[in-house]
Protein backbone atom coordinates (compact mmCIF):
# COMPACT_ATOMS: atom_id res chain seq x y z
CA UNK A 1 0.00 0.00 0.00
CA UNK A 2 3.45 2.48 0.74
CA UNK A 3 4.21 1.57 -2.90
CA UNK A 4 1.08 3.49 -4.15
CA UNK A 5 1.54 6.83 -1.58
CA UNK A 6 5.38 6.89 -3.03
CA UNK A 7 3.87 7.15 -6.26
CA UNK A 8 1.09 8.88 -5.82
CA UNK A 9 1.94 11.89 -7.74
CA UNK A 10 3.00 10.09 -11.13
CA UNK A 11 0.15 7.47 -10.39
CA UNK A 12 -1.97 10.42 -10.25
CA UNK A 13 -1.15 11.51 -13.63
CA UNK A 14 -1.04 8.45 -15.55
CA UNK A 15 -5.06 7.67 -13.80
CA UNK A 16 -6.04 10.91 -14.74
CA UNK A 17 -6.34 9.83 -18.38
CA UNK A 18 -8.32 6.81 -17.14
CA UNK A 19 -10.87 8.76 -14.86
CA UNK A 20 -11.50 10.70 -11.73
CA UNK A 21 -12.18 7.47 -9.51
CA UNK A 22 -9.34 5.42 -10.09
CA UNK A 23 -6.97 8.58 -9.29
CA UNK A 24 -9.11 8.96 -5.71
CA UNK A 25 -8.77 5.29 -5.41
CA UNK A 26 -5.33 5.64 -5.70
CA UNK A 27 -4.74 8.49 -3.91
CA UNK A 28 -6.60 7.86 -0.87
CA UNK A 29 -6.49 3.96 -0.54
CA UNK A 30 -8.66 1.33 -2.05
CA UNK A 31 -10.82 0.03 0.94
CA UNK A 32 -12.61 3.60 1.82
CA UNK A 33 -13.32 5.05 -1.44
CA UNK A 34 -14.30 1.47 -2.80
CA UNK A 35 -17.85 1.73 -1.50
CA UNK A 36 -18.19 5.07 -2.60
CA UNK A 37 -17.11 4.94 -5.93
CA UNK A 38 -19.33 1.53 -6.61
CA UNK A 39 -22.19 3.31 -5.19
CA UNK A 40 -21.19 6.49 -7.49
CA UNK A 41 -21.02 4.54 -10.57
CA UNK A 42 -24.25 2.53 -9.93
CA UNK A 43 -25.59 6.11 -9.28
CA UNK A 44 -24.19 7.75 -12.70
CA UNK A 45 -24.23 4.26 -14.26
CA UNK A 46 -20.77 5.38 -15.84
CA UNK A 47 -19.89 2.53 -18.19
CA UNK A 48 -16.40 4.28 -19.07
CA UNK A 49 -15.26 4.70 -15.46
CA UNK A 50 -16.32 0.71 -14.37
CA UNK A 51 -14.43 -0.24 -17.07
CA UNK A 52 -11.47 1.95 -16.57
CA UNK A 53 -11.58 0.36 -12.79
CA UNK A 54 -11.84 -2.97 -13.96
CA UNK A 55 -8.94 -2.79 -16.03
CA UNK A 56 -6.95 -1.31 -14.01
CA UNK A 57 -7.80 -4.03 -11.23
CA UNK A 58 -6.73 -6.50 -13.80
CA UNK A 59 -3.56 -5.04 -15.08
CA UNK A 60 -0.80 -7.37 -13.55
CA UNK A 61 1.35 -4.65 -12.71
CA UNK A 62 -1.41 -2.54 -11.08
CA UNK A 63 -0.63 -2.03 -7.26
CA UNK A 64 -3.94 -2.89 -6.56
CA UNK A 65 -3.54 -6.13 -8.55
CA UNK A 66 -5.22 -9.05 -6.69
CA UNK A 67 -2.30 -11.36 -6.31
CA UNK A 68 -2.10 -14.12 -3.54
CA UNK A 69 -4.36 -13.48 -0.44
CA UNK A 70 -5.90 -10.38 -1.73
CA UNK A 71 -9.15 -11.83 -0.44
CA UNK A 72 -10.29 -8.14 -0.05
CA UNK A 73 -10.46 -6.70 -3.80
CA UNK A 74 -11.32 -9.87 -5.26
CA UNK A 75 -15.04 -9.25 -4.17
CA UNK A 76 -15.17 -6.29 -4.95
CA UNK A 77 -13.52 -6.58 -8.41
CA UNK A 78 -16.29 -9.76 -8.99
CA UNK A 79 -18.87 -7.19 -8.03
CA UNK A 80 -18.07 -4.53 -10.30
CA UNK A 81 -17.70 -7.42 -13.28
CA UNK A 82 -21.24 -7.88 -12.78
CA UNK A 83 -21.86 -4.48 -12.42
CA UNK A 84 -20.62 -4.01 -15.78
CA UNK A 85 -22.34 -6.42 -16.91
CA UNK A 86 -25.63 -5.75 -16.21
CA UNK A 87 -24.72 -1.95 -17.45
CA UNK A 88 -23.87 -3.56 -20.55
CA UNK A 89 -26.96 -5.52 -20.84
CA UNK A 90 -28.80 -2.62 -20.26
CA UNK A 91 -26.93 -0.45 -22.67
CA UNK A 92 -27.55 -3.19 -25.20
CA UNK A 93 -31.34 -3.35 -24.43
CA UNK A 94 -32.10 0.35 -24.74
CA UNK A 95 -29.34 0.42 -27.79
CA UNK A 96 -31.75 -2.19 -29.46
CA UNK A 97 -34.77 -0.30 -28.67
CA UNK A 98 -33.77 2.82 -29.97
CA UNK A 99 -33.04 1.40 -33.03
CA UNK A 100 -36.33 -0.02 -33.00
CA UNK A 101 -37.76 3.50 -32.30
CA UNK A 102 -35.90 5.19 -35.04
CA UNK A 103 -37.28 2.50 -37.58
CA UNK A 104 -40.80 3.32 -36.37
CA UNK A 105 -40.26 6.80 -36.51
CA UNK A 106 -38.89 6.84 -40.02
CA UNK A 107 -41.77 4.67 -41.14
CA UNK A 108 -44.22 7.12 -39.67
CA UNK A 109 -42.60 9.83 -41.24
CA UNK A 110 -42.07 8.43 -44.48
CA UNK A 111 -46.00 7.34 -44.19
CA UNK A 112 -46.92 11.01 -43.05
CA UNK A 113 -44.53 12.58 -46.21
CA UNK A 114 -46.44 9.46 -48.65
CA UNK A 115 -50.17 10.97 -46.98
CA UNK A 116 -48.90 14.34 -47.48
CA UNK A 117 -47.28 13.46 -51.11
CA UNK A 118 -51.07 12.43 -51.96
CA UNK A 119 -52.94 15.03 -50.47
CA UNK A 120 -50.94 17.33 -52.14
CA UNK A 121 -50.73 15.74 -55.76
CA UNK A 122 -54.66 15.74 -55.70
CA UNK A 123 -56.33 18.12 -58.18
CA UNK A 124 -59.04 19.32 -55.49
CA UNK A 125 -58.16 22.09 -53.43
CA UNK A 126 -57.67 20.90 -50.08
CA UNK A 127 -57.80 22.50 -46.55
CA UNK A 128 -57.86 21.69 -42.90
CA UNK A 129 -58.05 23.53 -39.41
CA UNK A 130 -57.88 22.66 -36.00
CA UNK A 131 -60.67 23.10 -33.56
CA UNK A 132 -59.41 26.57 -33.10
CA UNK A 133 -60.02 27.10 -36.50
CA UNK A 134 -56.44 27.84 -37.27
CA UNK A 135 -54.98 26.15 -41.25
CA UNK A 136 -52.83 23.22 -40.32
CA UNK A 137 -52.89 21.77 -43.84
CA UNK A 138 -53.48 23.13 -47.33
CA UNK A 139 -52.55 21.44 -50.38
CA UNK A 140 -50.79 23.22 -53.09
CA UNK A 141 -54.38 23.61 -55.06
CA UNK A 142 -55.69 25.36 -52.12
CA UNK A 143 -52.54 27.61 -51.63
CA UNK A 144 -53.09 28.72 -55.15
CA UNK A 145 -56.90 28.80 -54.86
CA UNK A 146 -56.62 31.06 -51.92
CA UNK A 147 -53.60 32.65 -52.58
CA UNK A 148 -51.83 32.43 -49.77
CA UNK A 149 -48.33 29.87 -48.52
CA UNK A 150 -48.90 27.84 -45.59
CA UNK A 151 -46.90 28.97 -42.66
CA UNK A 152 -46.27 25.62 -41.08
CA UNK A 153 -44.46 27.25 -37.68
CA UNK A 154 -47.28 29.66 -37.03
CA UNK A 155 -50.23 28.08 -38.14
CA UNK A 156 -52.89 31.82 -38.73
CA UNK A 157 -56.35 31.40 -38.26
CA UNK A 158 -58.53 31.11 -41.81
CA UNK A 159 -60.41 34.54 -41.35
CA UNK A 160 -56.88 36.31 -41.25
CA UNK A 161 -55.81 33.89 -43.83
CA UNK A 162 -58.53 33.52 -46.15
CA UNK A 163 -60.68 36.54 -47.87
CA UNK A 164 -63.31 34.95 -48.91
CA UNK A 165 -66.37 35.75 -47.33
CA UNK A 166 -68.83 33.09 -48.66
CA UNK A 167 -65.89 30.07 -48.11
CA UNK A 168 -65.18 31.68 -44.56
CA UNK A 169 -68.99 31.79 -43.56
CA UNK A 170 -69.66 27.95 -44.94
CA UNK A 171 -67.02 26.84 -42.68
CA UNK A 172 -68.60 28.61 -39.72
CA UNK A 173 -71.81 26.96 -41.09
CA UNK A 174 -69.85 23.01 -40.85
CA UNK A 175 -68.76 24.09 -37.43
CA UNK A 176 -71.73 25.04 -36.14
CA UNK A 177 -74.39 22.56 -37.75
CA UNK A 178 -72.13 19.75 -36.83
CA UNK A 179 -73.84 17.99 -40.01
CA UNK A 180 -71.64 15.43 -41.82
CA UNK A 181 -71.17 17.68 -44.10
CA UNK A 182 -72.35 21.47 -45.74
CA UNK A 183 -71.55 22.46 -49.58
CA UNK A 184 -71.96 25.36 -51.69
CA UNK A 185 -71.22 26.22 -55.02
CA UNK A 186 -69.15 29.29 -54.77
CA UNK A 187 -67.02 31.48 -57.15
CA UNK A 188 -63.88 32.23 -57.16
CA UNK A 189 -61.13 34.75 -59.35
CA UNK A 190 -61.51 37.44 -61.36
CA UNK A 191 -65.36 38.58 -61.50
CA UNK A 192 -65.09 38.87 -65.57
CA UNK A 193 -63.72 35.18 -65.70
CA UNK A 194 -65.18 33.76 -62.63
CA UNK A 195 -64.39 30.48 -61.68
CA UNK A 196 -66.98 27.85 -59.61
CA UNK A 197 -66.24 25.82 -57.44
CA UNK A 198 -68.19 22.87 -55.47
CA UNK A 199 -67.46 23.62 -52.01
CA UNK A 200 -67.89 20.50 -49.60
CA UNK A 201 -66.90 21.49 -46.03
CA UNK A 202 -66.86 18.22 -43.71
CA UNK A 203 -66.58 18.39 -40.05
CA UNK A 204 -63.77 16.17 -38.37
CA UNK A 205 -64.59 14.24 -34.83
CA UNK A 206 -62.14 13.27 -32.61
CA UNK A 207 -62.95 9.80 -30.30
CA UNK A 208 -65.05 12.16 -28.37
CA UNK A 209 -67.20 13.08 -30.93
CA UNK A 210 -65.87 16.55 -30.39
CA UNK A 211 -65.43 18.64 -33.31
CA UNK A 212 -62.02 19.22 -33.87
CA UNK A 213 -61.41 21.08 -37.00
CA UNK A 214 -62.97 20.69 -40.60
CA UNK A 215 -61.50 19.14 -43.64
CA UNK A 216 -62.26 21.55 -46.97
CA UNK A 217 -62.27 20.05 -50.46
CA UNK A 218 -63.11 22.14 -53.21
CA UNK A 219 -63.80 21.31 -57.01
CA UNK A 220 -63.50 22.85 -60.00
CA UNK A 221 -66.57 22.66 -61.87
CA UNK A 222 -66.20 25.53 -64.46
CA UNK A 223 -66.11 23.13 -66.97
CA UNK A 224 -69.55 21.36 -66.15
CA UNK A 225 -71.28 24.49 -65.76
CA UNK A 226 -70.01 25.69 -69.03
CA UNK A 227 -70.89 22.65 -70.88
CA UNK A 228 -74.30 22.71 -68.79
CA UNK A 229 -75.00 26.31 -69.77
CA UNK A 230 -74.08 25.41 -73.50
CA UNK A 231 -76.76 22.59 -73.65
CA UNK A 232 -79.27 25.02 -71.69
CA UNK A 233 -78.26 27.25 -74.70
CA UNK A 234 -78.49 24.63 -77.22
CA UNK A 235 -81.89 23.32 -76.09
CA UNK A 236 -82.67 26.68 -76.34
CA UNK A 237 -82.13 27.47 -79.76
CA UNK A 238 -83.07 23.94 -81.07
CA UNK A 239 -86.06 24.48 -79.57
CA UNK A 240 -86.52 28.10 -81.20
CA UNK A 241 -85.23 26.29 -84.60
CA UNK A 242 -87.30 23.42 -84.65
CA UNK A 243 -91.06 25.82 -83.64
CA UNK A 244 -90.33 27.99 -86.70
CA UNK A 245 -90.63 25.31 -89.29
CA UNK A 246 -93.31 23.65 -87.30
CA UNK A 247 -95.24 27.32 -86.78
CA UNK A 248 -95.46 27.32 -90.75
CA UNK A 249 -97.18 23.72 -91.05
CA UNK A 250 -99.07 24.32 -88.98
CA UNK A 251 -100.90 27.46 -89.75
CA UNK A 252 -100.43 26.48 -92.87
CA UNK A 253 -102.79 23.38 -92.34
CA UNK A 254 -105.23 25.06 -90.54
CA UNK A 255 -105.46 27.70 -93.06
CA UNK A 256 -106.17 25.06 -96.07
CA UNK A 257 -108.76 22.92 -92.90
CA UNK A 258 -110.43 26.94 -92.92
CA UNK A 259 -110.96 27.28 -95.92
CA UNK A 260 -108.83 30.50 -96.48
CA UNK A 261 -106.70 28.85 -99.87
CA UNK A 262 -109.55 30.65 -102.00
CA UNK A 263 -108.13 28.92 -105.29
CA UNK A 264 -106.52 26.41 -106.44
CA UNK A 265 -103.15 28.52 -107.10
CA UNK A 266 -103.06 29.29 -103.19
CA UNK A 267 -104.07 25.75 -102.09
CA UNK A 268 -101.09 24.88 -104.01
CA UNK A 269 -98.68 27.34 -102.27
CA UNK A 270 -99.88 26.46 -98.75
CA UNK A 271 -98.86 22.99 -99.58
CA UNK A 272 -95.66 23.70 -101.11
CA UNK A 273 -94.91 25.37 -98.17
CA UNK A 274 -95.79 22.86 -95.81
CA UNK A 275 -93.71 20.21 -97.62
CA UNK A 276 -90.67 22.57 -97.70
CA UNK A 277 -91.25 23.31 -93.79
CA UNK A 278 -91.74 19.68 -92.92
CA UNK A 279 -87.88 19.04 -95.08
CA UNK A 280 -86.63 21.98 -92.95
CA UNK A 281 -87.67 20.56 -89.90
CA UNK A 282 -86.21 17.17 -90.86
CA UNK A 283 -82.77 18.77 -91.98
CA UNK A 284 -82.24 20.12 -88.40
CA UNK A 285 -82.98 16.99 -86.87
CA UNK A 286 -80.90 14.98 -89.17
CA UNK A 287 -78.03 17.46 -88.64
CA UNK A 288 -78.34 16.73 -84.85
CA UNK A 289 -78.48 13.20 -85.19
CA UNK A 290 -75.90 13.28 -86.93
CA UNK A 291 -73.17 15.16 -84.69
CA UNK A 292 -74.74 13.21 -82.15
CA UNK A 293 -74.10 9.93 -84.41
CA UNK A 294 -70.69 10.79 -85.59
CA UNK A 295 -69.70 11.85 -81.87
CA UNK A 296 -70.51 8.38 -80.25
CA UNK A 297 -69.03 6.37 -83.10
CA UNK A 298 -72.25 5.16 -84.42
CA UNK A 299 -72.36 6.39 -87.99
CA UNK A 300 -72.24 4.49 -90.87
CA UNK A 301 -69.73 5.58 -93.43
CA UNK A 302 -69.82 4.21 -96.63
CA UNK A 303 -66.39 5.78 -98.79
CA UNK A 304 -66.16 5.64 -102.50
CA UNK A 305 -63.52 7.53 -104.68
CA UNK A 306 -65.70 10.79 -106.03
CA UNK A 307 -64.82 13.91 -107.62
CA UNK A 308 -64.77 16.75 -105.46
CA UNK A 309 -65.25 19.10 -108.45
CA UNK A 310 -68.62 17.11 -109.38
CA UNK A 311 -69.83 16.51 -105.70
CA UNK A 312 -69.88 20.34 -105.47
CA UNK A 313 -71.25 21.10 -108.65
CA UNK A 314 -74.08 18.64 -107.75
CA UNK A 315 -74.11 20.88 -103.94
CA UNK A 316 -74.26 23.81 -105.79
CA UNK A 317 -77.18 22.80 -107.86
CA UNK A 318 -79.27 22.20 -104.31
CA UNK A 319 -78.73 25.36 -102.82
CA UNK A 320 -79.55 27.19 -105.97
CA UNK A 321 -83.25 28.21 -105.36
CA UNK A 322 -82.46 29.36 -101.66
CA UNK A 323 -79.53 31.90 -103.20
CA UNK A 324 -81.77 32.99 -105.76
CA UNK A 325 -84.00 34.13 -103.31
CA UNK A 326 -82.05 36.57 -102.11
CA UNK A 327 -80.56 37.31 -105.29
CA UNK A 328 -77.00 35.84 -104.80
CA UNK A 329 -75.44 34.80 -107.67
CA UNK A 330 -72.63 31.32 -107.05
CA UNK A 331 -69.49 30.96 -109.07
CA UNK A 332 -69.48 26.97 -109.50
CA UNK A 333 -66.02 25.28 -109.99
CA UNK A 334 -65.27 23.77 -113.40
CA UNK A 335 -64.60 20.27 -113.48
CA UNK A 336 -60.74 19.20 -112.81
CA UNK A 337 -59.07 15.73 -113.82
CA UNK A 338 -57.75 13.68 -110.79
CA UNK A 339 -59.35 15.23 -107.92
CA UNK A 340 -60.50 12.26 -106.56
CA UNK A 341 -60.71 11.54 -102.61
CA UNK A 342 -62.19 8.57 -101.06
CA UNK A 343 -65.21 9.57 -99.32
CA UNK A 344 -68.92 9.38 -98.39
CA UNK A 345 -70.47 11.30 -100.52
CA UNK A 346 -73.91 11.88 -99.06
CA UNK A 347 -71.75 13.40 -95.84
CA UNK A 348 -69.43 15.09 -98.14
CA UNK A 349 -72.37 16.59 -100.27
CA UNK A 350 -73.93 17.92 -96.23
CA UNK A 351 -70.16 19.52 -96.07
CA UNK A 352 -70.50 21.58 -99.18
CA UNK A 353 -74.21 22.62 -98.93
CA UNK A 354 -73.46 23.21 -95.22
CA UNK A 355 -70.91 25.72 -96.22
CA UNK A 356 -72.76 27.19 -99.04
CA UNK A 357 -75.96 28.21 -97.37
CA UNK A 358 -74.06 29.40 -94.65
CA UNK A 359 -72.47 31.57 -97.05
CA UNK A 360 -75.76 32.58 -99.13
CA UNK A 361 -77.08 33.25 -95.16
CA UNK A 362 -74.72 36.12 -93.99
CA UNK A 363 -73.90 37.64 -97.61
CA UNK A 364 -76.05 40.79 -98.13
CA UNK A 365 -78.73 40.43 -101.11
CA UNK A 366 -76.86 40.81 -104.43
CA UNK A 367 -73.72 39.58 -103.22
CA UNK A 368 -71.28 36.64 -104.96
CA UNK A 369 -70.91 33.28 -103.29
CA UNK A 370 -67.73 31.60 -105.56
CA UNK A 371 -66.99 27.74 -104.99
CA UNK A 372 -63.34 26.84 -106.04
CA UNK A 373 -62.00 23.21 -106.15
CA UNK A 374 -58.10 22.27 -106.46
CA UNK A 375 -55.44 19.56 -106.58
CA UNK A 376 -52.21 19.90 -104.48
CA UNK A 377 -49.67 17.57 -105.96
CA UNK A 378 -47.41 18.50 -103.09
CA UNK A 379 -49.49 17.74 -100.26
CA UNK A 380 -51.56 14.98 -102.16
CA UNK A 381 -54.55 16.38 -101.18
CA UNK A 382 -57.76 17.79 -102.82
CA UNK A 383 -59.24 21.79 -101.57
CA UNK A 384 -62.36 22.68 -101.58
CA UNK A 385 -62.95 27.06 -100.51
CA UNK A 386 -65.96 28.65 -100.47
CA UNK A 387 -65.46 32.59 -100.56
CA UNK A 388 -68.36 35.11 -99.64
CA UNK A 389 -68.97 38.62 -100.17
CA UNK A 390 -70.54 38.64 -96.70
CA UNK A 391 -70.88 40.09 -93.44
CA UNK A 392 -67.32 38.72 -92.21
CA UNK A 393 -66.06 36.88 -88.91
CA UNK A 394 -64.28 39.02 -86.25
CA UNK A 395 -60.64 37.92 -85.74
CA UNK A 396 -61.65 37.10 -82.18
CA UNK A 397 -63.97 34.72 -82.90
CA UNK A 398 -62.36 32.94 -85.94
CA UNK A 399 -60.87 30.24 -83.67
CA UNK A 400 -64.21 29.09 -82.25
CA UNK A 401 -66.55 29.13 -85.19
CA UNK A 402 -66.11 25.54 -86.01
CA UNK A 403 -66.97 24.75 -81.85
CA UNK A 404 -70.44 23.17 -81.64
CA UNK A 405 -72.89 25.58 -80.63
CA UNK A 406 -70.63 28.63 -81.13
CA UNK A 407 -72.61 31.55 -83.06
CA UNK A 408 -70.44 34.78 -83.63
CA UNK A 409 -72.08 37.64 -81.38
CA UNK A 410 -71.75 40.40 -83.87
CA UNK A 411 -73.77 37.78 -86.94
CA UNK A 412 -76.99 36.33 -84.65
CA UNK A 413 -78.64 39.19 -85.87
CA UNK A 414 -78.06 38.73 -89.14
CA UNK A 415 -79.67 35.19 -89.48
CA UNK A 416 -80.45 32.26 -87.24
CA UNK A 417 -78.71 28.87 -86.93
CA UNK A 418 -78.34 26.71 -84.15
CA UNK A 419 -74.44 27.18 -84.53
CA UNK A 420 -74.51 23.12 -85.28
CA UNK A 421 -73.35 23.11 -88.94
CA UNK A 422 -70.20 24.20 -89.19
CA UNK A 423 -69.27 21.88 -86.27
CA UNK A 424 -71.01 18.94 -88.36
CA UNK A 425 -68.58 20.20 -91.39
CA UNK A 426 -65.61 19.85 -88.90
CA UNK A 427 -67.00 16.32 -87.14
CA UNK A 428 -67.48 15.29 -91.16
CA UNK A 429 -64.09 16.09 -92.52
CA UNK A 430 -61.72 15.79 -89.67
CA UNK A 431 -63.13 12.96 -87.55
CA UNK A 432 -64.53 10.73 -90.60
CA UNK A 433 -62.17 11.72 -93.11
CA UNK A 434 -58.89 12.78 -92.06
CA UNK A 435 -59.11 15.79 -93.72
CA UNK A 436 -58.67 19.41 -92.10
CA UNK A 437 -61.25 22.23 -92.14
CA UNK A 438 -59.80 26.24 -92.36
CA UNK A 439 -61.19 29.90 -92.33
CA UNK A 440 -60.00 33.13 -93.32
CA UNK A 441 -62.46 36.46 -93.03
CA UNK A 442 -62.15 40.06 -92.95
CA UNK A 443 -65.27 41.63 -91.17
CA UNK A 444 -67.44 43.84 -93.69
CA UNK A 445 -65.70 42.10 -96.90
CA UNK A 446 -66.14 38.19 -96.50
CA UNK A 447 -65.14 35.11 -95.38
CA UNK A 448 -63.82 31.94 -97.09
CA UNK A 449 -64.51 28.49 -95.52
CA UNK A 450 -62.72 25.50 -96.91
CA UNK A 451 -61.19 21.78 -96.24
CA UNK A 452 -58.71 19.72 -97.88
CA UNK A 453 -59.22 16.21 -98.07
CA UNK A 454 -56.32 13.32 -99.00
CA UNK A 455 -56.80 12.24 -102.74
CA UNK A 456 -57.57 8.40 -103.28
CA UNK A 457 -54.89 5.97 -103.14
CA UNK A 458 -54.78 4.81 -106.49
CA UNK A 459 -54.29 8.70 -107.54
CA UNK A 460 -51.25 8.87 -105.03
CA UNK A 461 -50.09 5.52 -106.38
CA UNK A 462 -50.18 7.33 -109.96
CA UNK A 463 -48.48 10.21 -108.80
CA UNK A 464 -45.65 7.65 -107.48
CA UNK B 1 -114.05 47.09 -88.54
CA UNK B 2 -113.29 47.08 -91.50
CA UNK B 3 -110.51 48.71 -93.25
CA UNK B 4 -107.96 48.70 -90.31
CA UNK B 5 -104.60 48.31 -90.92
CA UNK B 6 -101.69 46.06 -89.36
CA UNK B 7 -98.18 45.97 -89.36
CA UNK B 8 -97.04 42.32 -89.23
CA UNK B 9 -93.78 41.88 -88.81
CA UNK B 10 -91.24 38.94 -88.94
CA UNK B 11 -88.17 37.67 -90.54
CA UNK B 12 -89.59 34.18 -91.48
CA UNK B 13 -91.29 35.15 -94.99
CA UNK B 14 -94.09 32.29 -94.52
CA UNK B 15 -95.45 33.37 -91.07
CA UNK B 16 -96.02 37.00 -92.32
CA UNK B 17 -97.65 35.64 -95.07
CA UNK B 18 -99.80 33.07 -93.42
CA UNK B 19 -101.03 36.10 -91.17
CA UNK B 20 -101.81 38.77 -93.66
CA UNK B 21 -103.58 35.66 -95.72
CA UNK B 22 -105.90 35.38 -92.71
CA UNK B 23 -106.31 38.91 -91.87
CA UNK B 24 -107.06 40.11 -95.48
CA UNK B 25 -109.07 37.43 -96.00
CA UNK B 26 -111.72 38.60 -93.31
CA UNK B 27 -111.17 42.41 -93.95
CA UNK B 28 -107.87 44.18 -92.67
CA UNK B 29 -105.48 46.17 -94.61
CA UNK B 30 -101.90 44.45 -94.37
CA UNK B 31 -98.40 46.14 -94.07
CA UNK B 32 -95.34 43.49 -93.53
CA UNK B 33 -91.85 44.26 -92.83
CA UNK B 34 -89.23 41.61 -91.99
CA UNK B 35 -87.52 43.38 -89.32
CA UNK B 36 -88.02 46.26 -86.65
CA UNK B 37 -86.23 48.73 -88.17
CA UNK B 38 -87.97 48.29 -91.49
CA UNK B 39 -91.28 47.79 -89.56
CA UNK B 40 -90.39 51.73 -87.66
CA UNK B 41 -90.17 53.33 -91.08
CA UNK B 42 -93.99 51.41 -91.89
CA UNK B 43 -95.32 52.81 -88.78
CA UNK B 44 -94.14 56.27 -88.95
CA UNK B 45 -95.59 56.52 -92.77
CA UNK B 46 -98.06 53.92 -92.97
CA UNK B 47 -100.08 54.55 -89.67
CA UNK B 48 -101.20 51.41 -88.84
CA UNK B 49 -103.98 50.56 -86.22
CA UNK B 50 -101.99 47.69 -84.67
CA UNK B 51 -98.58 45.96 -85.22
CA UNK B 52 -98.28 41.69 -84.41
CA UNK B 53 -94.41 41.37 -84.30
CA UNK B 54 -91.41 38.63 -83.57
CA UNK B 55 -89.05 38.61 -81.13
CA UNK B 56 -85.96 37.19 -82.49
CA UNK B 57 -85.23 39.18 -85.89
CA UNK B 58 -81.95 40.30 -87.26
CA UNK B 59 -81.77 44.24 -87.51
CA UNK B 60 -83.80 45.22 -84.81
CA UNK B 61 -85.76 42.60 -82.26
CA UNK B 62 -89.12 42.85 -81.78
CA UNK B 63 -88.59 44.29 -78.35
CA UNK B 64 -86.20 47.04 -80.04
CA UNK B 65 -88.72 48.10 -82.33
CA UNK B 66 -91.31 48.42 -78.91
CA UNK B 67 -89.05 50.27 -77.08
CA UNK B 68 -88.56 52.86 -80.23
CA UNK B 69 -92.30 53.04 -80.89
CA UNK B 70 -92.90 53.73 -76.91
CA UNK B 71 -90.08 56.66 -76.86
CA UNK B 72 -92.48 58.57 -79.80
CA UNK B 73 -95.52 60.26 -77.99
CA UNK B 74 -97.34 59.57 -81.12
CA UNK B 75 -97.00 55.79 -80.65
CA UNK B 76 -97.10 55.06 -77.13
CA UNK B 77 -100.55 53.70 -77.35
CA UNK B 78 -100.03 51.94 -80.56
CA UNK B 79 -101.19 48.29 -80.07
CA UNK B 80 -98.51 45.41 -80.27
CA UNK B 81 -99.04 41.93 -80.70
CA UNK B 82 -96.10 39.54 -80.04
CA UNK B 83 -95.84 36.26 -82.22
CA UNK B 84 -92.95 34.65 -80.49
CA UNK B 85 -91.26 31.13 -80.82
CA UNK B 86 -89.68 32.00 -77.40
CA UNK B 87 -90.51 29.35 -74.91
CA UNK B 88 -90.50 32.21 -71.97
CA UNK B 89 -91.88 34.99 -74.39
CA UNK B 90 -90.98 38.28 -72.25
CA UNK B 91 -91.20 39.11 -68.44
CA UNK B 92 -94.56 40.05 -67.68
CA UNK B 93 -92.85 43.20 -65.92
CA UNK B 94 -91.02 44.23 -69.58
CA UNK B 95 -94.76 43.53 -70.96
CA UNK B 96 -96.59 45.75 -69.06
CA UNK B 97 -93.41 48.66 -69.36
CA UNK B 98 -93.75 48.28 -73.19
CA UNK B 99 -97.62 47.89 -72.88
CA UNK B 100 -97.89 45.20 -75.22
CA UNK B 101 -101.21 43.95 -75.38
CA UNK B 102 -100.96 40.25 -75.75
CA UNK B 103 -98.07 37.57 -76.58
CA UNK B 104 -99.07 34.52 -78.57
CA UNK B 105 -96.73 31.89 -79.20
CA UNK B 106 -95.19 29.83 -82.24
CA UNK B 107 -96.83 27.33 -83.01
CA UNK B 108 -99.72 29.52 -83.54
CA UNK B 109 -103.29 29.11 -84.51
CA UNK B 110 -104.27 31.94 -87.69
CA UNK B 111 -107.82 31.82 -86.06
CA UNK B 112 -106.60 32.93 -82.31
CA UNK B 113 -104.07 35.70 -84.30
CA UNK B 114 -107.36 37.22 -85.62
CA UNK B 115 -109.51 36.76 -82.67
CA UNK B 116 -106.63 38.48 -80.66
CA UNK B 117 -106.16 40.85 -82.75
CA UNK B 118 -110.15 41.39 -83.10
CA UNK B 119 -109.73 41.62 -79.11
CA UNK B 120 -107.12 44.04 -79.14
CA UNK B 121 -108.71 46.44 -81.40
CA UNK B 122 -112.24 45.98 -80.14
CA UNK B 123 -110.55 47.17 -76.48
CA UNK B 124 -108.91 49.94 -78.04
CA UNK B 125 -111.96 51.77 -79.72
CA UNK B 126 -114.32 51.15 -76.42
Amino acid sequence: MWAVAACGTAALVAAAAAGVGTAVLVVLGFPVVACLILTGLILLKTAAAIETLCAALEKPDSAYHFGEGSTLLKPLYTALRRLLEIHREGQHRQRSQDSEMVVRLQLLERQKKDTEAIIYSIRDSVLVTDASDRIIMANAAAERLFGFTLDRDQARRLDEVIRHPDFVRLVGRSIQSRTSHVRQELTFGDPRQPKTYDCIVSCVEDEKNAACGIVAVLHDITREKEISQMKNDFVSHVSHELKTPLASINAYAEMLVDGEAQDAETMQRFCTVIQTQAQRLNRLIEDILNISRIESGLIKVDKETCSVAILAQNAVEMIRSYAMEKSITIKVPAAIIHDQVLADKDMLTQVVINLLSNAVKYTPAGGMVEVDVEVDEVDCCVRLTVGDTGVGIPSDDLPYVFDKFYRVEANKKQAKGTGLGLNLVKQIVETVHGGRVFVTSVPQQGSTFGFTLPLAAERVALNV
Amino acid sequence: MTDRKVLVVDDEIHIVQVVAIKLRNNGFEVVTAENGAEALELVRSQHPDLVITDYQMPVMTGVELIENLRSDAEFVELPVIMLTARGFAIEDDKKARLNVAACLSKPFSPREVLQCVQDVLQQVSA
